[in-house]
């Protein structure tokens, strides 16, 4: 039955206003034709296609997913029952211990091989309020020593319940303010972006590591999301700023930080009609809020350090003084004794304790270029210095073509900016150093929020990004099941694939009229070898034990086929920044650039 | 006529993924309670079920219901054998817990097929609202408290009785309806409370003649009579005829109609014997001022009102006898109403005024026995405003009185949050699905249900967060009696207003 009027087009395309495609009105007037939802998610809101106002909808879908998450979260987390060091959680947990029992000046210093913090300060922070509100509740869970690898379930419950406040505060309220100013920028109705948003909430792999095994990483990547908003936005001081705090909880978000640092000096060189011209003023603005930003990070770690050395509390209760860390020829220079030394030798070691520079390559499995290639050639034989430098080398040839074309095309349309975001963490991801299977979440961020743009929930993009995401739950299997999380893996990746109408459930991402059948036939043959890999290697792991010599090898093939997948999204990803910015001659791109936008 | 969207198995699925989740989470007695039925009827010869007595959750219920575990355990064997053994009392290895919690989703598959039924049966233009109320139903927050955290089948049952129910609308198969219902009987005895409706419905329609007048009432249509009382016969039959050859029936009863338990049971159920204790509290403080007598034997009484006896310290006593014809009283009035016109609507009002009148007066009820009232009712609360509006305060009452069931931190936030999310989606729904009534709404009845509703608020948040903060673990009765006194208003309120609805329909 259809609605009784569905959304009207052509208020939207007004807002768009004079930056937006020419053949934009054409896209709304046949999405509007479009009788029955195309996939479950559409048909689960398809009654608030009219009339329903956004504020109705809206704690409605914020209650749905917090439902899920919070049920998740009754599963097991990393660690649980798993001495003598335990996992995440208890890494999470003792730096609320650390932080509430210990003066400032030692959280960086503290039992470093018990789960040393390793954070930016902004984690510590975060971790101080959460220890403080929990020892109001019971002051034994984060009992300085006494609390180590405790498993009190009702602590369980307060940490699930830290982590989901955390998100309901940053996370959520950026996801709902990016999502709805990217579709009105890209000409998106309003219900098709409560769609996008449910999709982008109901993110399989965000939930399973931050709800299920346990971290705060949707902290880190609201406040990129809030920073991306910004900039959407023009707000270009709050984008340096919230990037900044993104930083300050997780050094992760350096992922991001050449498309941050490419769009805001593209910001500052072209004006709105990409004519070069070097704005000066707002330069030094941006530069200047960064530094504000850094400082507001720092104080209360600086301020409480000089407080706490002016009353003889210092980083070490020992006495004694050991060299710095990291630039050691500094000490030559300074005065040790001098009121300023206990910040510089705090920030030296925090410095020291979130960048670990002297670990290997890759720690373990990670399904990266470099693991990938470990199979091949056994990378250990050369010596570090030669990977790090080839690792930089991969890297920055990986980033720079996304980044330029941010660079170069920043007001283009707003489509670019996910785009970037996500070629640019893949990048990382792929070929940078130290990589964790946890990190895809980065470029996953970025790409799901493509869901919300323009075409968004097109057969093409859905495709992709649903690819992207399954393959990335996969790989993160290994991690998961190492803690008996398979039912929770098992539901939510399937429910989101449902929800979505993706392999495995439905093919209907796939075969749509008008583009060309090469490229449909292209992607649904390269997506279907590797569902079907998947799937052949969850019965493999199943069903099969691994040969006695190899024991790792399901985990090699899982990081092999994941590498290789994940190179795809790059390139898909590349490919699109490439011809949604236009930056190429039309004549070179031209043919790929009409089947995209039907 | 096209789909209409979500489709009831769209919200099947999703609300199987987040059922699957709940694995993990709190589940009371009833999931030992479950698991030793199978262990006895899988272990032991059918003569003895009934006598088996090893753990204190011994077989209560009808034989269908025994037989469907029979059922159940002949696949529990391959799951874990150890579940199976009588004697392994308390047993929850995973694989139990795994196994019995997706026999509640996969049976629940009933539910799901009596839904849609219903929503094909329903012509044109209310299909919309009838697919709405479906899917409320589907997707009820009691069947989730109780069926997939709690741990029952209701929801097998319960799409039993909605199948029966939708097979009454047509005539052709009236007598499919009464004998679906005299297996569910076969099966849970609690819808014996719904029984006089179909008595009086199936007499009326099927087994009188369709013109009543004083010269016709004689001429029943006897082949249908026969039919119908032959099948019912034979279902009876079949569950209880094994047993009856060994005379076993008595032993049966026993287990069944256990009339040693008190009026109220351990948590008071929100009905009018509620609100009769709350009195009789209020008037212990009230009496030695206007001059009652107090009963010192009721007060010295620690347990009073929570376990076991309720004696009351200033009002009378009440006896299960004065339960009875109370609860009859109220079945028969809407049901003379039924009897002189019956239509399928009146009839699912009937059933629903049974559920209500047995709810609310009768003897040891279950709080979890309001689904009696809310599912029936939730097929015609949509008829039209007038319904709606008797249907909102039972919604909201209803599903808040199942709260004290699920007490355990973990849960408390899926229960509250799953229950809001129902009723501001369903409410909202409802609002704007319901048709315009043909007669004058009740004008004071609105006022009084939205005031109601807000009143809800403050209350959940008294009684979950606020009263343990003030009190700490002492007067840990004030909630639960809070809460169901609360919820009994709005259980009779709905109910008054549902007779007025009824009557003047």
């Amino acid at each position: 039955m259809p609605g009784p009027s569905p959304h009207k087009p052509r208020r939207k395309a007004k807002r768009a206003g004079g930056n937006g495609p020419s053949n934009l009105p054409v896209i709304m007037e046949r999405e509007a034709l479009v009788r029955i939802p195309s996939f479950p998610l559409a048909a689960f809101l398809w009654p608030a296609r009219s009339s329903v106002s956004q504020w109705e909808l809206l704690p409605l879908i914020l209650m749905a997913v917090g439902l899920f998450r919070w049920a998740a979260g009754l599963w097991g987390y990393s660690g649980f029952e798993k001495p003598p060091l335990f996992g995440d959680y208890e890494a999470q947990r003792h730096w609320m211990e650390v932080t509430t029992h210990l003066p400032i000046s030692q959280w960086y210093f503290h039992d470093l091989e018990w789960w040393g913090l390793d954070y930016p300060p902004l984690t510590a922070y975060h971790s101080w309020i959460c220890g403080k509100i929990g020892s109001l509740i019971d002051p034994a869970w984060f009992a300085l020593y006494d609390s180590r690898g405790s498993h009190d379930p009702t602590l369980k419950i307060f940490m699930r319940a830290t982590v989901l406040v955390s998100e309901y505060l940053i996370y959520i309220p950026a996801a709902v303010i990016f999502v709805r100013r990217f579709s009105r920028l890209s000409g998106v109705p309003a219900w098709t972006s409560s769609v996008a948003l449910v999709a982008i909430l109901m993110q399989p792999a965000t939930i399973l590591i931050d709800h299920v095994h346990f971290q705060y990483n949707t902290v880190m990547l609201g406040f990129v999301l809030a920073s991306m908003s910004s900039m959407l936005a023009g707000r270009n001081f709050w984008a340096c700023f919230f990037f900044v705090m993104a930083l300050g909880f997780k050094q992760m978000a350096l992922y991001y930080a050449f498309s941050v640092f490419a769009y805001l000096l593209g910001v500052c060189v072209f004006d709105h009609t990409n004519i070069p011209r070097f704005n000066i003023p707002k330069f030094i603005g941006i530069a200047l809020a960064t530094v504000v930003s850094f400082a507001i990070l720092l104080l209360p770690i600086v301020a409480g350090t000089l407080s706490e050395a002016s009353r003889g509390i210092t980083a070490h209760p020992g006495g004694a003084h050991p060299p710095l860390p990291l630039f050691a020829d500094l000490a030559k220079h300074l005065n040790t004794e001098a009121f300023y030394y206990p910040v510089i030798e705090q920030l030296v070691q925090m410095i020291h304790r979130v960048f670990p520079f002297a670990r290997g390559l890759f720690e373990d499995k990670v399904a990266n270029f470099w693991c990938a290639m470990n199979v091949v050639i056994k990378l250990k034989q050369y010596p570090a210095e030669l990977l790090q430098k080839g690792a930089l080398v991969a890297t920055l040839a990986a980033i720079v073509p996304p980044n330029l074309i941010l660079f170069l095309r920043p007001n283009k349309h707003p489509g670019l900016l996910p785009l970037a975001f996500a070629t640019t963490a893949w990048g990382f991801f792929l070929f940078s150093y130290q990589v964790h299977e946890k990190s895809v979440l980065l470029p996953l961020m970025p790409m799901t929020l493509l869901l919300a743009g323009r075409q968004g929930l097109g057969k093409d993009t859905r495709a992709w990004v649903g690819f992207a995401n399954i393959l990335g739950c996969w790989t993160m299997y290994p991690l998961l099941q190492r803690v008996d999380l398979r039912v929770p893996y098992t539901v939510l990746t399937l429910l989101w694939a449902y929800l979505l109408g993706l392999p495995p459930t439905s093919l209907n991402a796939y075969f749509q009229d008008g583009s060309s059948i090469w490229s449909q036939w292209a992607t649904a043959f390269i997506h279907g070898f590797f569902y079907l890999t998947m799937a052949f290697w969850h019965v493999l792991d199943m069903f099969v034990v691994a040969p006695k010599d190899k024991p790792d090898l399901w985990v090699v093939a899982n990081v092999g086929v994941g590498a290789a997948g994940f190179s795809l999204c790059y390139l898909w990803c590349l490919g699109s920044l490439v011809i949604e910015s236009e930056i190429l001659p039309p004549s070179w791109t031209g043919k790929e650039a009409k089947t995209k936008s039907e | 006529m096209a789909e209409i969207y979500p489709s009831l198995v769209q919200c099947a699925i999703v609300a199987t993924a987040f059922k699957v989740l709940l694995f993990p989470a709190y589940k009371s007695t009833d999931f030992e309670v479950h698991r030793n039925w199978l262990a006895i009827t899988h272990s032991l010869p059918l003569w003895e079920w009934y006598y088996e007595k090893t753990s204190e959750w011994t077989l209560d219920y009808p034989p269908f219901f025994a037989y469907f575990e029979w059922i159940m355990s002949q696949v529990a064997r391959l799951a874990d054998p150890a579940m199976i053994w009588v004697h392994n009392l308390e047993y929850d290895s995973w694989q139990t817990v795994y196994f019995q919690r997706w026999t509640v989703i996969v049976t629940e598959l009933v539910l799901l097929y009596a839904l849609q039924m219903f929503v094909d049966s329903t012509p044109g233009v209310s299909k919309r609202a009838a697919h709405a109320a479906a899917v409320s139903i589907l997707l009820s927050p009691g069947l989730l408290i109780i069926d997939h955290i709690h741990f029952q089948y209701n929801g097998v049952m319960y799409g039993i009785l909605i199948a029966s129910l939708v097979l009454a609308k047509k005539k052709s198969s009236l007598l499919a309806s009464g004998l679906v219902f005299a297996a569910l009987l076969c099966m849970k005895h609690i819808y014996l409370y719904l029984a006089p409706a179909y008595f009086v419905y199936l007499l009326r329609v099927y087994c009188l003649p369709p013109k009543l007048s004083p010269r016709s009432i004689f001429r029943i249509q006897f082949f249908n009579c026969v039919k119908l009382g032959g099948g019912i016969a034979a279902i009876f039959a079949a569950a209880f005829g094994p047993f009856a050859l060994k005379n076993q029936i008595p032993q049966i009863f026993s287990r069944l109609f256990p009339f040693s338990r008190g009026l109220c049971h351990a948590y008071w159920a929100p009905n009018v014997w509620a609100l009769y204790s709350f009195m009789d509290r209020l008037l212990i403080s009230l009496a030695p001022r206007i001059g009652l007598p107090i009963k010192a034997d009721a007060l010295n009484s620690v347990t009073r009102g929570l376990v076991g006896d309720t004696s009351f310290a200033v009002l009378p006593d009440i006896t299960p006898r004065m339960c009875f014809v109370l609860t009859l009283l109220f079945q028969a009035i809407p049901l003379i109403k039924l009897f002189m016109r019956p239509t399928w609507e009146g009839f699912i009002g009937g059933v629903t005024l049974c559920g209500y009148a047995s709810f609310l007066f009768g003897w040891h009820v279950h709080e979890k026995a309001i689904l009696l009232v809310i599912i029936p009712f939730s097929l015609i609360a949509l008829k039209d405003r007038r319904y709606l509006g008797a249907f909102r305060p039972l919604a909201v009452a209803g599903h808040v009185s199942l709260f004290p069931l699920i007490f355990t931190p973990a849960e408390f936030p899926i229960k509250t949050v799953y229950t809001i999310f129902w009723l501001v989606l369903f409410l909202m729904a409802f609002d704007r699905l319901a048709p315009a009534p043909t007669r004058q709404r009740l004008f004071l009845f609105d006022r009084f249900s939205t005031a109601y509703i807000t009143v809800s608020i403050p209350l959940i948040f008294y009684c979950s967060l606020m009263h343990g903060i003030i009190f700490g673990k002492s007067y840990e009765f004030l909630p639960l009696m809070f809460t169901s006194s609360y919820s009994a208003i709005g259980v009779v309120g709905s109910w008054l207003g549902f007779m007025v609805v009824y009557f003047t329909e």
